[in-house]
């Protein structure tokens, strides 16, 4: 990965590229957006098909109780705090899908009792932590930070993408089945309680290893925002994951040079560029629908 | 009928909350043959459907006694689909049929089968409509050439004509009678039309959270059926 960094900063040092590329975080950065691009947009899709925005805001903040408690009993530095983030996130995870499926009570009101309780939970850790540790690991961790992306979290994410990308290859139709009718898919034969639990482990990995860029706050808007903004225009399944991939990938690039410009934090930019991309294609399906009536008219 | 039927109802109760909302119901689907179920809104039917496909727990039994592909067939009574869904009407029949995700497109060999599937339903060149755009009585024909391919060896139809219009329902009928003749299909159906009851079915039972009334069509419904029935109910006759 050096030669790589000294390579792109050499062509920064001509004037090839921007001067920002002489910094080797910024490469990571980029690096990163573009894996995360097609993982979170990609999945959004189907979080928004299955109804699991909230949840994955939860998952969000189940990652600073994650962290806190990461802290707390493996140490730093960040690195290692993060077997906290994955195994709390994952367990949050399986307690909620499980509670969903048993419990009569509507899902949002159930994952609503497991965000309060987790989050009530990393407050009071959050404090004790504090005391004993840096905050700006946990600030890193709750707004996100190019900083603190390394090469092995680029190792990290690259492995779990392609993980999710050849399970989503081979249970794609049943996923997308089972969103749509839970009846029809079983007639189909598709196991909808291991779906259930498959899809929300894949959610909570790809969820944790986007932390570092997007923070636990917005992570959520990272993984349902590229949906909403690719079903302005999209009419088919095609464009509709065309389109979801293609907004992550923008507002994740654009975002990450506001943020390099203007130093904010990452996610922030990321989710504002987002966001703005949004209301863009809400113009523009707008528009197309005015004049697809004045073409019938 | 020789051998077993297709489908064994014995002792069927469905409890929710301390609430029965089915009681000892017993029934038969022999294969090749239609049993109707009416009765009035809340009466279980939908519940019925529910225990068979193994949505929700039950106490009794339910038996398949499969001869062939052991294939069921489902044609649900309600699907909310936003109308805003970008899924096309060819990538929903795709879901259950082939392998490849739709999202990377809809293989020839797939393509064709739908455009045949969607003619049978009258729905011809409707592959990239939105599926959320169509009306109910399109979406419902939909949903039934979903129900009926691959060739099911049980149908599970709950208000299939709701929302039909009178030559789809001669039409749906006709599929109906062309499965079971052709290919022994057993079909379990709801429906509130006793004049589609009478022209299609070999065995009614009238539920009410129970068996009220089961036989044959003429039996069951001799008399006045609205009046049998506990708050009484609307039928079409």
């Amino acid at each position: 990965m050096t030669d790589l960094y000294t390579w792109l900063a050499a062509l920064a040092d001509r004037g090839t590229l921007p001067d920002i590329f002489r910094y080797a975080f910024f490469i990571r950065g980029l690096l990163s957006v573009l894996l995360l691009a097609p993982l979170l947009g990609g999945m959004s899709h189907l979080v928004v098909a299955r109804r699991l925005s909230f949840f994955s805001a939860a998952l969000g903040q189940a990652a600073l109780t994650g962290l806190t408690i990461g802290l707390v009993v493996l140490g730093e530095p960040l690195n290692a705090a993060y077997g906290g983030i994955f195994g709390f996130c994952f367990l949050s995870a399986l307690a909620m899908v499980y509670v969903r499926r048993h419990a009569s009570l509507p899902s949002d009101t159930l994952v609503g009792v497991f965000l309060s309780m987790t989050l009530g939970l990393g407050i009071c850790l959050l404090v004790a932590v504090t005391k004993r540790f840096n905050i700006h690991q946990v600030e890193a961790v709750m707004f996100g930070s190019l900083l603190t992306v390394t090469d092995t979290d680029l190792a990290i994410l690259l492995g779990i993408g392609i993980v999710i990308a050849v399970v989503f290859a081979w249970v794609y139709n049943q996923l997308l089945l089972d969103s749509l009718d839970r009846s029809l898919a079983r007639v189909s034969g598709v196991p909808s309680a291991f779906l259930d639990y498959l899809f929300v482990m894949l959610l909570t990995a790809a969820i944790v290893v986007s932390l570092k860029v997007i923070g636990a706050l917005l992570v959520e808007a990272m993984v349902v925002v590229p949906a909403a903004a690719a079903r302005n225009l999209a009419r088919t399944t095609r464009s509709y994951l065309s389109l979801s991939i293609a907004t992550a990938f923008v507002a994740g690039v654009g975002g990450l040079f506001i943020s390099s410009r203007l130093l904010v934090p990452s996610g922030g930019a990321v989710v504002l560029a987002m966001s703005a991309l949004f209301f863009v294609t809400l113009a523009l399906g707008g528009v197309r629908t005015l004049l697809s009536r004045d073409a019938e008219g | 009928m020789a051998g077993p039927p297709l489908l064994e109802i014995a002792a069927l109760t469905v409890q929710r909350d301390r609430r029965r909302l089915l009681t000892d119901v017993s029934l038969n689907v022999p294969p090749g043959s239609a049993h109707l179920l009416v009765g009035p809104n809340g009466a279980g039917k939908s519940t019925l459907f529910a225990a068979v496909l193994g949505l929700i727990e039950f106490s009794g039994r339910i038996r398949f006694h499969w001869r062939a592909s052991g294939r069921i067939g489902y044609l649900p009574q309600s699907f909310v689909v936003d109308r805003t869904l970008p899924l096309t009407v060819g990538e929903f029949l795709a879901l259950s049929r082939q392998r490849r995700p739709v999202c990377v497109g809809i293989g020839r060999a797939q393509r064709r089968c739908t455009a045949a599937l969607l003619a049978s339903v009258g729905l011809a060149g409707f592959e990239r409509r939105p599926l959320g755009a169509l009306s109910g009585g399109e979406q419902q024909r939909v949903l039934l050439a979903n129900a009926i391919d691959p060739v099911p060896e049980l149908l599970l139809l709950d208000e299939p004509a709701s929302g039909l219009d009178d030559t789809a329902v001669r039409q749906f009928e006709q599929v109906l009678v062309e499965l079971k003749r052709a290919h022994g299909t057993g079909v379990l159906m709801v429906s509130h039309d006793l004049g589609q009851v009478r022209r299609l079915a070999d065995q009614v039972t009238l539920l009410d959270r129970s068996v009220r009334r089961s036989g044959t069509p003429a039996a069951v419904l001799a008399g006045d059926l609205a009046a049998s029935l506990a708050g009484g109910v609307e039928y079409a006759t």
